[in-house]
């Protein structure tokens, strides 16, 4: 394999970009993927991993930029055109009729293509490629029986049946059990002594350097770096590379008397959709007047510690000490709790509706206050948006502008605002300035901050400069466990935060 | 040079408008390569339906006597899919709307002070309605049953129990044998107007177009049914209560449908019989895309295609042609509904091809 990279590269792109409205989630990208070879690609949440990875499995168009195959300039306009020129794709979630057989799955998928082999010529094929690769499956055992492991092998086969060369994994192993997770490391190993080309997306640090020949890190739509697992010394290099180490932005912390504990967890524990554990034993109070961060790189059990606190769904196990009143994890989810107020990660769809204009999604969370009777007083409803508008700088033609026509930034604001306007004694914030450009950011940012003065603030985030900017402590999350909670006034413990993200103790 | 297809980034100005004439247009084109089969020309065809459908006093009325079912079936639609809740089954909701207004004009009212004999009917009606569409709603919010399924399951259910207490328990013992109720007293009868066969169903149904349009608007729950037919996701993390409103929605929906077959009964049949269910039901689902769901829109798009059915009516007298045509046509609109509403979220480009590189071949 020493002498792949002389050659030509099996897929190569050259100033891919892509805008979707004002979002850059592309920029100029190059990249090349040999064969024998693993590429990882590394990013947060946002980074523009999934729109490049798309474009080059054909499901988007690039606004910019030429894609090569062996050297020659091509261009897809389907998944299945990509994967005719050899680039398969397997998705996070698994694109399988759980009713069908593996092997008519896989004839299925050849058969969308145009060739429509036998069943008995796809069970042989399925049979050869297993052996091959070390794909142990039953090509006639119903999907819905299957293991998540021995889906994504059927995945893979899909591809393979259908000659594909490079292989793209979409977080492939975010839906894995541990065991299967080195299943699937084993046979990236058959595919790439084979001269298949890899692409590996992924956000676990600990993964990449354990199988990728070749890292790129994605921010904000670019690559920043490419590098080699060999000259990267460690995680947390690479924990830095990936979430940035630009200066931390001077934002002035006003000092504030911490007052009485609002939110005190203990020991909470859930579990996924699959019945893997979300999160294990956490425990942490919030108390008036500080910012308390959870840190953690995304998928470490933070999105569905928020969906429990804010009881959107139900933990397994654990209390939770709510000003002062007691819960259990199943009575904290049954009550309604107008105390709290919550700025979701997902902005666009849970926390707006881009079809319903401004004033609509100012009283979302806050219908309450629209009002006395079983009608909406619009008035007082367009007196309220006046003042966030003025009060946040929302830049908006009118309060009769769709939400979908916001810029993140502006449409963050209001979210701010309306949650704000609430009074909450705890405000919670999940990554509420991914995305947005440097002023939003700071505006969120001293929100935030003015916020603390008078209720508990919660905030997630993966971003480890806003969450030195901000909190006054910072507990950092890793696998579902909170591995230390960290006094953000200590410079030296602030320090290991990257460390621990990647999951080291030292 | 090429033509490149591709989606559209922003929607459509006056989209509503333009996929509903697309529709049209289509429904019209489709209809003459029909009439052609029949060996019919599609002008004299068309201008048949025109002239039969709005050429005469009668022939307008009569549009607005089929409007008024098609008005409140499009309007029950309308409102469930406000919530995103798809009611195939307004047939259904309409067939038990006949029968809970049969009920009760001929077996619960009798003896009744006759002033409350019609709202009682009335009520029965709506109940009845509401009712029959309880069970996708609970099957929906308890179990997350597909709505879609068992609405229109349960049309077929309800047309069964109609066809067996017509023809079994509730026939007319003086009917001659032939199948039907006895006529409804006339206490229970919508009155008409004008000399028409425009009945009291017309001004109820305005009402209520003008109720859900300000209600859905202007009111607090009808800002939570947008929020959960517009933004699920949005519903769920402002903690709104999606199951009662799953139950409320469907039950006025139910209530809309049933009404019409209340209506039908008590204003035009006069008695439960075969013909009261021709299809309003689903007809209402065409009225309602057409009127892009929203309230305010679906008496016209009624008058259009009451308009249509009058119109091939005319055809089965004036040129011989199955009556059915109008069924084809409906469908035809439909589908062409559906054609465009897809077609408007792409637009075509041409392409040209990109300039090669210097030096390359």
């Amino acid at each position: 394999m020493a002498n792949a990279s002389e050659n030509q590269p099996l897929l190569s792109c050259r100033g891919i970009s892509k805008r979707f409205g004002a979002v850059e989630a592309n920029r100029s990208i190059d990249l090349d993927v040999h064969a024998g070879e693993i590429q990882a690609i590394l990013g947060e949440n946002g980074a523009g991993k999934s729109t490049l990875m798309s474009i080059i499995a054909g499901r988007y168009r690039p606004d910019g930029g030429e894609i090569f195959i062996n050297g020659r300039a091509v261009q897809f306009s389907s998944p299945a055109g990509a994967l005719q020129q050899g680039i398969g794709m397997v998705y996070q979630r698994f694109m399988l009729v759980k009713t069908l057989t593996v092997a008519e799955n896989i004839r299925l998928a050849a058969g969308a293509r145009g060739k429509s082999p036998s069943l008995s010529a796809i069970r042989s094929e399925i049979l050869e490629l297993a052996d091959r690769y070390g794909l142990s499956i039953d090509p006639d055992q119903p999907v819905h029986e299957l293991s998540m492991g021995e889906r994504q092998r059927v995945e893979i086969l899909k591809l393979l049946v259908q000659s594909a060369r490079v292989l793209i994994f979409d977080e492939p192993t975010a839906v894995l059990a541990q065991p299967d997770v080195e299943g699937f490391f084993a046979i990236l190993q058959r595919l790439k002594a084979d001269g298949c080309g890899i692409v590996f997306i992924t956000h676990k640090l600990e993964e990449v350097l354990a199988v990728a020949d070749r890292i790129a890190i994605l921010r904000r739509g670019r690559i920043i770096a490419q590098v080699s697992p060999d000259r990267i010394g460690s995680k947390h290099e690479l924990a830095r590379l990936m979430v940035g180490r630009e200066l931390v932005l001077r934002v002035d912390k006003p000092d504030v008397v911490i007052g009485d504990t609002v939110l005190d967890v203990s020991d909470l524990t859930a579990t996924d959709g699959n019945g893997r554990p979300a999160f294990e034993d956490i425990s942490f109070s919030v108390r008036r007047g500080e910012i308390f961060s959870i840190i953690g790189v995304a998928g470490n059990g933070q999105t569905a510690l928020s969906e429990a606190l804010n009881g959107l769904s139900a933990a397994r196990r654990g209390t939770i000490r709510f000003m002062g009143r007691p819960y259990t994890h199943e009575t904290w989810a049954e009550a309604r709790h107008p105390e709290i107020a919550f700025v979701p990660e997902d902005r666009h769809h849970a926390g707006s509706i881009a079809g319903m204009d401004l004033a609509d999604n100012f009283i979302l969370t806050r219908l309450d206050q629209a009002g006395r009777g079983f009608f909406l007083d619009t008035g007082c409803i367009a007196t309220d948006i006046q003042a966030a508008v003025a009060r946040f700088n929302i830049v908006a033609p009118s309060a009769r502008t769709l939400a979908g026509h916001l810029s993140g930034g502006n449409l963050q604001k209001l979210i701010l605002a309306r949650e704000l306007s609430r009074n909450p004694d705890l405000f919670i914030a999940e990554q509420p300035t991914q995305g947005l450009d440097i002023n939003a950011t700071e505006e969120i940012w001293q929100a935030l901050l003015a916020q603390r003065a008078r209720s508990a603030v919660l905030l997630f985030t993966g971003d480890l400069k806003e969450a030195i900017a901000l909190s006054d402590r910072i507990a950092v999350m890793f696998r579902g466990r909170i591995l230390d909670v960290i006094d953000a006034s200590d410079s030296d413990a602030v320090g290991r935060i990257g460390l621990l993200m990647a999951g080291t103790m030292e | 040079m090429k033509l490149a297809v591709e989606k559209r980034h922003e929607q459509l100005k006056h989209k509503g408008f333009i996929t509903a004439a697309i529709s049209l247009a289509l429904a019209l084109l489709a209809g003459s390569v029909i009439f052609l089969v029949f060996g019919a020309n599609p002008l004299t065809a068309y201008r048949f339906m025109v002239s039969g459908a709005l050429g005469s006093g009668y022939g307008l009325s009569e549009v607005v006597v089929k409007s008024i079912p098609l008005m409140m079936t499009g309007l029950a639609v309308t409102l469930a899919a406000t919530m995103l809740l798809w009611n195939i089954g307004a047939e259904g909701q309409f067939v038990c709307g006949a029968l809970g207004g049969t009920w009760a004009a001929l077996y619960l009212t009798p003896g009744w002070p006759e002033p409350v004999v019609l709202p009682a009917t009335i009520a029965c009606g709506m109940a009845a309605g509401a009712l029959w569409a309880m069970i996708p709603a609970v099957l929906k919010a308890l179990w997350r049953v597909s709505e879609i399924l068992t609405t229109l399951l349960l049309n077929y259910v309800a047309i069964i129990i109609m066809d067996h207490l017509y023809f079994g328990p509730w026939r007319d013992p003086e009917g001659f044998g032939f199948p039907g109720t006895a006529t409804l007293p006339d206490a229970a009868l919508m009155p008409r107007f004008f000399g028409t066969r425009i009945h009291l169903g017309l001004v109820l149904v305005i009402g209520f177009v003008v109720l859900l349009h300000v209600v859905l608007k202007r009111s607090k729950w009808g800002y939570t049914v947008r929020v959960i037919g517009q933004g699920p996701e949005a519903a769920r993390y402002a903690g709104l209560n999606v199951k009662r409103q799953i139950l409320i929605v469907m039950a006025m929906s139910g209530a809309l449908a049933g009404l019409a077959g209340m209506a039908e009964v008590s204003a035009i049949h006069y008695r439960l019989q075969e013909g009261v269910s021709v299809g309003y039901g689903y007809d209402g689902i065409i009225v309602a895309c057409l009127a892009g769901l929203r309230p305010a829109r679906v008496p016209a798009f009624a008058l259009i295609l009451g308009a249509l059915i009058v119109g091939a009516e005319q055809l089965q007298t004036a040129m011989q042609l199955p009556a059915s045509i109008a069924q084809v046509l409906e469908g035809a609109l439909l589908l062409g509904f559906l054609a465009s509403e897809a077609l408007s979220a792409y637009r075509i480009r041409v392409v040209r091809p990109a300039t090669r590189p210097i030096g390359s071949t």
